[in-house]
């Protein structure tokens, strides 16, 4: 039932595995993030971008003749045409979302625009239900995948693979949001809408291109999970959706770092606790983490990025 | 902040509405395709002339990954309407199987399977009831069917617990000395010893790491495998449960891996994890360790989730192989012209439960003298069957409910087939 096992041999290798996990749990987060700062909504169909991303991977991936190539160039030019195609047309169903069922909700009561979305969720899961059907789709591994070992760590190209991608969506977000216009458009519209749209920002494409970005990088998690598992299943965006979210709560919702350090912080938590107790307790584990936190820092770990009141 | 909350509040109701019955939808939908009257998904076959008809309710997985296990069984059921139609195996009636899919979601669900035994109490053309797939919706549906009075025959529940002890007398709280429970296939008190020797035995493994889907099955049969393992002499190194709706299992597996195990056990069934386990095994750096299940993975969903790492892995089945025994012979070849379709662990055994069923509800019709029997004459003629000859072989029913033709069979994985490698019969006890 509750015992701890000694799991320092192999503390490297579970890390590992945690922040594979926790860098698909920050992408995830970022989208809940971005959208919460922007027009404080808890998009809860962004966990079903999320598997969305998996699954126009998968369609893309199955028009190409795979296993006709076998050049490793040519492969990884493919797996990136993929992500990109994967995030544009996950960008473009956020917006849509946005245009059609939460734009109109703006300015209504916060319930409303909340269960909206929560119908979208229901809409797009059954929708992905009745595409790929309701059991688990695997995912071709075209990948080449290598094996690295330093000292008694072990690691493939997939993880590696997770985490580097992971880490130059955040790169790219950060510059993005701190250092251009469209940027600082968002931060403006963040910290107050109404005097952000005075001084002559449209309002509204600034938001559809927060759904933009955050539903792209949600593709993107997509697909790299698809390539880390090797399956994917209709209702995966739910479990890893909630995690995210935690994940940005625990960060600071609002707050794009702290997304992304709650994110590796939840992986981190959960693959421990899987790893040295057991995994019926990492779910335990994760939100405990979460209420302690909040008990204590009721902004989160970094804070809230709301506007500043005077 | 001024909020302007006038024009949108038509549409975030209309919203709303809309929103709760698609949440009505999903909570039911994917659930059963059954209509009130029970004619969706029935199929009516032979040629047997006319008459009243009699039901045979079915309840089984036949949605998502459950399905590579529950759609076989299916098949098994329906042919036995089709074989027992054109024998007239029940004079004056024509037989119609009623299916329902007990998964929701692409999961087996025991409340959803509990709803659907209620919808066949309701048509009174329903005189038993095949099914179902699963020992924890077993539990769920066996206490309705005790006080309902209606016979449940599963082909694949391998739970002991379920008809055997002071457990199975908690399911039966109503009427507690009644059986209206039966099952075709052995128990995991023999399926599991049975896998559990031949990894010390045959494979001559000797440290164990057991797992299992922490379902009624999945834990009872990874614990009766772990203590025929020590009584053999092997070791246990650990015994960890995982969570339902998982899909990372490299925490777990990379603990497992620093205990050095020789042989993986997963108990439980592929819905809840065993491909993607196996799989994930060489991620975490013991794709070169065995791999044992029981009749849970022994699917094609199986072999699909765990691709290429579907190799070094075994899985015991609680039935005989029906290739192996002569009578299924004209059984197998009108399975293949029928359905066109791989037989699975459990078609057998579909049919068989199918059939034993009719057997009885024949029987009841004739010691009426031709007229429509009732449940309760249906059941007792099961619990008096002496010798049923059926195409696993010869077989009554035991006090409890059991088959007295207890045959457990051991498979291997060969990347994309399951692989026949041998069997075992015990004695009825």
């Amino acid at each position: 039932m509750f015992e701890i096992h000694n799991c320092a041999p192999q503390f490297i290798q579970q890390l590992i595995n945690g922040v594979a996990l926790g860098g698909l749990y920050a992408l995830i987060a970022l989208g809940y993030t971005m959208v919460y700062g922007i027009i404080e909504l808890i998009n809860f169909a962004h966990g079903d971008v999320y598997t969305l991303g998996s699954f126009i991977s998968l369609s893309i991936l199955g028009l190409i003749p795979l296993a006709t190539i076998s050049n490793p160039t040519v492969l990884g030019l493919i797996a990136l045409a993929v992500i990109i195609l994967a995030a544009l047309l996950c960008g473009i169903i956020g917006v849509l979302i946005e245009r059609l069922a939460y734009r109109r909700l703006r300015n209504a009561p916060r319930l409303a625009p909340l269960i909206t979305a929560i119908g979208v969720s229901l809409i797009l899961e059954n929708i992905m239900q009745i595409w790929k059907g309701n059991s688990e789709v695997s995912f071709p591994q075209f990948l080449p995948d290598h094996w690295h070992q330093i000292g008694g760590v072990r690691f493939d190209d997939r993880s590696l693979m997770v985490v580097v991608v992971s880490l130059v969506c955040m790169i790219l977000l950060n510059f993005f949001v701190f250092h251009t216009k469209l940027g600082k458009a968002m931060r403006a519209t963040a910290q107050d809408r109404d005097a952000a749209q005075l001084m002559g920002i449209n309002v509204n494409s600034t938001i559809a291109w927060t759904f933009f970005i955050g539903s792209a990088l949600a593709g993107v998690a997509g697909f790299i999970s698809g390539m880390y598992y090797g399956t994917t299943f209709f209702l995966n965006g739910y479990q890893a959706g909630l995690k995210a979210f935690t994940a940005a709560v625990l960060g600071g919702i609002g707050n794009i770092t702290g997304a992304m350090l709650g994110g590796f912080v939840i992986g981190i938590i959960e693959t421990m606790t899987s790893g040295c107790i057991s995994d019926q307790w990492s779910e335990v584990a994760v939100f405990a983490i979460l209420i302690l936190t909040l008990v204590f820092r009721p902004s989160g770990l970094l804070g809230q990025q709301l506007p500043e009141k005077v | 902040m001024l909020r302007n909350i006038g024009a949108p509040r038509t549409a975030s109701a209309a919203l709303l509405v809309l929103a709760f019955a698609l949440a009505g939808c999903s909570g039911s939908g994917s659930g059963s395709n059954a209509t009130s009257n029970g004619t969706a998904g029935a199929s009516a076959g032979g040629n047997a002339a006319g008459g009243t008809v009699i039901k045979i309710g079915a309840d089984l997985p036949i949605s998502g990954a459950d399905a590579s296990d529950g759609v076989p069984t299916k098949l098994g059921v329906e042919l036995a309407i089709i074989d027992a139609n054109k024998q007239n195996l029940v004079p004056g009636f024509t037989l119609q199987t009623d299916i329902l899919d007990d998964a929701v979601n692409g999961v087996h669900n025991p409340s959803q399977g509990a709803k659907n035994v209620q919808s066949f109490a309701s048509d009174d053309a329903v005189l038993g009831i095949v099914g179902p797939f699963n020992s924890n919706v077993a539990k769920a549906e066996i206490p309705l069917t005790n006080s309902l009075g209606i016979a449940l025959i599963s082909p694949a529940t391998t739970n002991p617990d379920l008809t055997k002890g002071p457990k199975a007398l908690e399911l039966r709280t109503t009427n507690p000395q009644t059986i209206t429970f039966f099952r075709v296939c052995a128990t995991d008190d023999i399926q599991g010893p049975v896998g559990a020797d031949y990894a010390y035995n045959d494979r001559h493994l000797r440290k164990a790491y057991l797992i299992d889907d922490n379902e009624t099955y999945g834990r009872g049969v990874a614990d009766a495998w772990g203590a025929q393992f020590i009584s053999d002499g092997g070791t246990v190194l650990s015994h960890d449960h995982i969570t339902k709706g998982q899909q990372d299992f490299h925490a777990l597996l990379t603990r497992a891996a620093g205990a050095a195990p020789d042989v993986v056990f997963y108990g439980g069934v592929t819905a809840n994890g065993g491909g993607l386990i196996r799989k994930q095994m060489s991620e975490s750096g013991i794709g070169n360790v065995a791999y044992f299940g029981a009749d849970g993975v022994r699917n094609d969903q199986f072999l699909t989730d765990a691709g290429a790492t579907a190799d070094n892995v075994y899985a015991t089945v609680a039935a005989v192989n029906a290739s192996t025994i002569p009578a299924a012979k004209q059984f197998l070849t009108d399975y293949q012209t029928q359905f066109n379709q791989p037989v699975g662990s459990y078609s057998a055994a579909g049919y068989t439960a199918a059939m034993v069923l009719i057997k009885a509800i024949g029987l009841a019709s004739k010691a009426d003298g031709g007229k429509m029997p009732t449940r309760a004459e249906v059941l007792s003629q099961l619990r008096s069957i002496k010798s049923f000859q059926s195409i696993m072989g010869p077989f009554a029913f035991d006090a409890n409910g059991d088959t007295t033709n207890k045959i457990i069979s051991i498979w291997g994985a060969q990347k994309d087939k399951w692989v026949f490698l041998t069997q075992r019969k015990f004695a009825a006890k």
